[in-house]
């Protein structure tokens, strides 16, 4: 009901679109066992099956993907950089939803970001903050996006979304309480490289 | 994926944040006066900028780089280590950044605020809200702040001296990790203004000077009875600086000090209180107790000798 939502402002508009946001990127937002240990996140990146995390969260060769819906499978690693702490998954399903994406570069501090994840087990909890750094362009972690928001292990591998839940990046450590996140444009290199270097892995459905 | 119909008020909230980061963030410059990382300030008059005052390490061969990434020198006009605040000059002359617009109301609780930093060529934020607001206190080294305003926001390396920001892109504060340990304060715009002006004039924040040290005392229950009033606790003075105000009036190693114009003390805060800038010059009574029997003392104030280093 349009009409109605439209009525809404202050605080109840601003409860409504987080939720929306959250809900949405819990849609796109897997779990990640590889072990015995806790879990970690990861985002679908494309509708074959494509599931982007971070290096240190996917160890070994396979891991476990819990789907939104509750569906557990395997899923291959498919290229892993722990410089950039990013690792592909090819999940054995298709169709599922996959994230829509911005380029974390035109981000300006003060905005506000969103953050899915399953901090110390928690499944699907999120997190408001804002940016606190855009990425700067240079090398490793120290020039990724930076963000005044909570995080806990358990949101690596997991979204960080711009006000519209679009993902610009995903989450990968925190450092003096800032969480920081490996950017869209470093991940799509990842990817782009990933696929070049090893075609029939990534590609594998 | 439908457009959804509150994606519009996330973003609109999101933009306003970002727009006041923006527009506050050409004020915030970057302060280059100690080792490991930077520190920040905030130009509050045209080639005016406050900073705070336990990041200022050194007197001299102090830098900024201002928002467009530009290097500026700057003097130190004064500093106020009561209320953790140091006032620079840009060397030049020329105008630099502009000053940013101050927020006349009150901060209130429950106010959305972004803490901004420059603590690199970056600005860098931190989004909370306004956590408590109280009256007028005293800081530890006896500086007066108009208004208690603690924040619930993360403050990070190098955001002492960073601004305050309201939704609208006015500065609401001064943000310091050097006046309370644990909790994110600011020094209300106001309070900062207050002491801008009398570093400006004078290059430090005139306070009144007795010259003893003093430590608080439980009175002995035949003193409390001859006292009178109800007094239970009172300062006993453990040091007396010599040639000092005190050591002139008489004031002897092991008086107790119980009163100060007819007003009772019993905490150090008590007598810093009643030694504000205006006491200068004046005489002020002190009420001791020496060898068990209460005696009056007549004191001109002095002028607190300046930090020195």
């Amino acid at each position: 009901m349009p009409a109605a939502e439209a009525l809404l402002s202050g605080v109840p508009a601003l409860e409504a679109a987080l939720g929306e946001v959250a809900a949405r990127l819990g849609a796109v937002t897997v779990q990640v066992h590889a072990g015995g240990r806790s879990a970690g996140a990861g985002v679908v990146w494309l509708r074959s099956g494509l599931v982007v995390t971070n290096a240190h969260v996917a160890a070994g060769p396979a891991v476990e993907v819990v789907l939104p819906d509750g569906r557990a499978v395997r899923a291959m690693v498919t290229a892993r950089d722990p410089r950039r702490d990013l690792a592909a998954l090819s999940v054995a399903a298709s169709e599922l939803p996959a994230a829509l994406r911005a380029d974390a570069r035109g981000l300006r501090p003060g905005e506000l970001v969103i953050a899915v994840g399953h901090p110390l087990g928690v499944a699907y909890a999120a997190a408001l903050g804002v940016v606190h750094r855009a990425p700067t362009g240079a090398a490793g972690p120290a020039g990724w996006l930076h963000a005044d928001i909570r995080l806990a292990p358990g949101n690596s591998g997991g979204p960080l979304a711009d006000s519209a839940g679009r993902v610009v990046g995903i989450n990968a450590m925190i450092v003096g309480g800032l969480g920081i996140a490996v950017p869209t444009h470093v991940i799509e290199r990842f990817l782009h490289e990933a696929e070049g270097g090893g075609r029939g892995g990534a590609r594998a459905a | 994926m439908p457009a959804s119909s509150t994606d519009g008020f996330l973003a609109a909230l999101s933009n306003d944040l970002a727009a006041a980061a923006d527009t506050v963030g050409r004020s915030v410059v970057a302060i280059h006066a100690r080792r490991r990382i930077p520190a920040s300030g905030v130009v509050w008059q045209p080639g005016v900028v406050v900073a705070a005052h336990h990041t200022i390490q050194r007197d001299g061969d102090i830098t900024l780089t201002l928002h467009d990434g530009a290097t500026a020198s700057a003097t130190l006009a004064g500093r106020d280590p009561s209320t953790d605040l140091a006032v620079l000059r840009l060397a030049d002359g020329t105008g630099g950044p502009p000053p940013a617009a101050q927020a006349a109301e009150a901060p209130r609780v429950g106010q959305v605020v972004l803490a901004l930093g420059r603590p690199g060529p970056a600005v860098t934020a931190s989004l909370g809200i306004v956590s408590a607001v109280g009256g007028e206190w005293r800081t530890w080294q006896g500086g007066t702040i108009d208004r208690f305003v603690r924040l619930d926001l993360a403050v990070y390396d190098g955001f002492s001296g960073g601004a305050l920001v309201d939704a609208a892109g006015r500065v609401v504060g001064v943000n310091s990790s050097g006046l309370a340990r644990a909790a994110a304060l600011t020094v209300p715009a106001s309070t900062v203004s207050r002491v801008v002006g009398q570093l400006l004039a004078h290059g430090h924040v005139a306070r009144g000077w007795l010259g003893v040290a003093t430590q608080p005392v439980r009175l002995p229950p035949a003193l409390q009875r001859s006292l009178g009033a109800g007094q239970e606790g009172g300062l006993v003075v453990v040091n007396v600086e010599p040639d000092s105000p005190a050591d002139r009036g008489g004031v002897l190693i092991g008086d107790i000090l119980v009163a100060l114009d007819d007003h009772a003390v019993s905490d150090p805060g008590d007598v810093l209180a009643a030694l504000g800038g205006e006491r200068i010059g004046q005489p002020i009574v002190l009420k001791v107790a020496r060898g068990g029997r209460a005696q009056q003392l007549t004191v001109t104030v002095g002028a607190r000798p300046r930090a020195r280093g």
